[in-house]
């Protein structure tokens, strides 16, 4: 019952955003300061994942590449197409699941208990559109962004780690990168990172705009919101697999 | 004006709010007295909208609040300034850009004239040159002043109080008490304000609405609570030893406010 009822004012909340803007302006500007905080807030941790995946990537994978006769430039074409397919979009939204999407719980449940929320109510905004709208439209812009810069510096990581470590000439990493390379990969891990943006935002707003309590609550309801986004992430992510690959 | 008529509200199985009508006119501060738990803020939060009433209706200078489409309920919610408990003041935002927030959201007005109304009222509430401040470097009483004067930015027309000396020591009490008779009087708002503030019952209280158990026990004006019979109504007001002695010595009757202890020597000095 609590999950039909939550689902229910999910779908609300969803139809309670698109109303009339009360000004335009104000609400741009709102839009313009979720995306420095989603897309420049989440840039260094963006970075320092991708890098580090795709340089492991590439260690484990000539790790298991034994035969002789696979060629050694296949190294960098598992490593392109793990990092464009799975790494950078999935890992990198379950990570922004926890580090925009408990922002996002957090600052609605503050502004909740803090009645900051029936403040901008009484002066006749419609809350879901001014505080969840912009945060949403703000993710679905900057994260498709964020996980093609994860793409580039996960398989840049991989050329790093595997030159570093004397697994892979640079020229034969970059004549794999180029080898039978597919940019419907790319269409389909922006695909994902559009879903994946949707519901690391979304999920977190649900849970921060319907907070009741205390600060105690506001920190419950944070952590549910990162549990549930990353679940419904993997969840997606299975489904979107099986749908259009 | 603002009239309730027969509100009623209930959360699951239990009545909060039972059959309370009362009618609180423009340029008056129209107190909500009670208890922790008497069903005051409820009361009020149905009167701005934020819950919805069960049952009755809220009339706004004639028309019917809880039977309006959201879009005229927002045009009357632009009418409305609010005062909360714990100010509400957006912490991301400076004082100016707290009280500048409804002049960008609803007005077309230049910087320049924004910026001079958001002087105007912080000038009003005595609070001149704090306009770079954030609201964590403000005191209690600071951050009520400037939710005040956010609250009348727009010149509205009803204004609503929750617990405006709540934390509050007594001084800063009257002061903000003071602001807001000024504010009612001057722009002949219509004001409600929910305490239990003693003080501000006999200080600004014109109509005073009290409320015990979630339904209407008594109402009337501040020289009435004085003369009244309600036992309920008497117990809350007049809670302490103190005070009942003052009342037994009709001193309340003579002065209308509740006295200092120096007026209780003068009183009792042969």
């Amino acid at each position: 019952m609590t999950l039909l009822s939550d689902i229910g004012r999910f779908l609300l909340m969803l139809k309670g955003m698109f109303k009339k803007l009360e000004n335009r302006r104000m609400y741009s500007k709102e839009l313009m300061r979720q995306c420095t905080e989603i897309g420049f807030g989440s840039l260094g941790i963006v970075t320092i994942i991708s890098v580090f995946i795709g340089a492991v990537s590439t260690i484990q994978t000539a790790y298991q590449l034994v035969s002789p006769l696979i060629p050694i430039s296949t190294i960098a074409q598992i490593v392109r197409d793990t990092v464009i397919l799975e790494f950078a979009p999935t890992l990198v939204c379950v990570v922004l699941a926890g580090v925009a999407g408990s922002r996002i719980a957090s600052e609605l449940g503050n502004m909740r208990v803090s009645e900051q929320i029936d403040a901008l109510e009484i002066m006749g905004i419609n809350t879901k559109t001014y505080l969840i709208l912009p945060k949403i439209i703000a993710a679905m812009l900057m994260i498709p962004l964020l996980v093609i810069i994860a793409m580039v510096l996960g398989i840049w990581g991989g050329r790093l780690a595997g030159t570093a470590a004397g697994i892979i000439s640079p020229n034969m990493y970059d004549k794999g990168l180029t080898s039978d390379f597919l940019p419907y990969n790319v269409f389909f891990a922006l695909t994902k990172s559009y879903v994946f943006a949707f519901i690391l935002s979304s999920i977190p707003a649900f849970y921060g705009y319907h907070v009741r309590g205390g600060a105690l609550e506001i920190g419950k309801a944070s952590t549910k919101a990162v549990v549930v986004s990353c679940v419904l992430i993997l969840f997606a992510d299975y489904i979107l697999s099986a749908l259009l690959l | 004006m603002i009239e309730v008529k027969n509100i009623q509200k209930k959360f699951a199985d239990k009545v909060v709010i039972e059959e309370v009508s009362a009618r609180m006119e423009a340029g008056r501060c129209n107190l909500i007295i009670g208890a922790s738990g008497s069903g005051k803020t409820v009361l009020m939060k149905c009167m701005v909208g934020l819950l919805n009433p069960d049952q009755g209706s809220i009339f706004y200078h004639g028309n019917n609040f809880t039977t309006m489409d959201t879009e005229a309920k927002t045009l009357i919610r632009k009418e409305i300034g609010m005062l909360f408990q714990g100010s509400a003041l957006f912490d991301s935002l400076t004082v100016e850009e707290n009280i500048m927030f409804p002049l960008n959201m609803f007005t077309k007005d230049t910087t320049g004239e924004k910026i001079k109304r958001v002087n105007e009222v912080l000038d009003r509430v005595n609070l001149s040159g704090v306009n770079k401040k954030y609201p964590a470097e403000l005191s209690g009483g600071m951050k009520k002043r400037v939710a005040l004067a956010r609250a009348v930015v727009l010149n509205p027309k009803y204004l609503f109080c929750d617990e405006p000396n709540s934390g509050l020591d007594p001084q800063t009490s009257l002061v903000i008490d003071k602001l807001i008779r000024e504010l009612t009087v001057e722009y002949q708002i219509t004001t409600v304000v929910n305490t239990h503030d003693m003080n501000s019952v006999m200080e600004i209280g014109d109509y005073i609405l009290y409320m015990y158990q979630g339904k209407k026990e008594w109402e009337g004006t501040r020289k009435e609570i004085i003369f009244s019979k309600n036992q309920r109504l008497n117990d809350f007001i007049f809670a302490s030893e103190f005070l009942r002695d003052a009342k037994d010595m009709r001193m309340l009757e003579e002065t209308g406010k509740i006295p200092n202890e120096r007026d209780m020597d003068q009183m009792t000095r042969p």
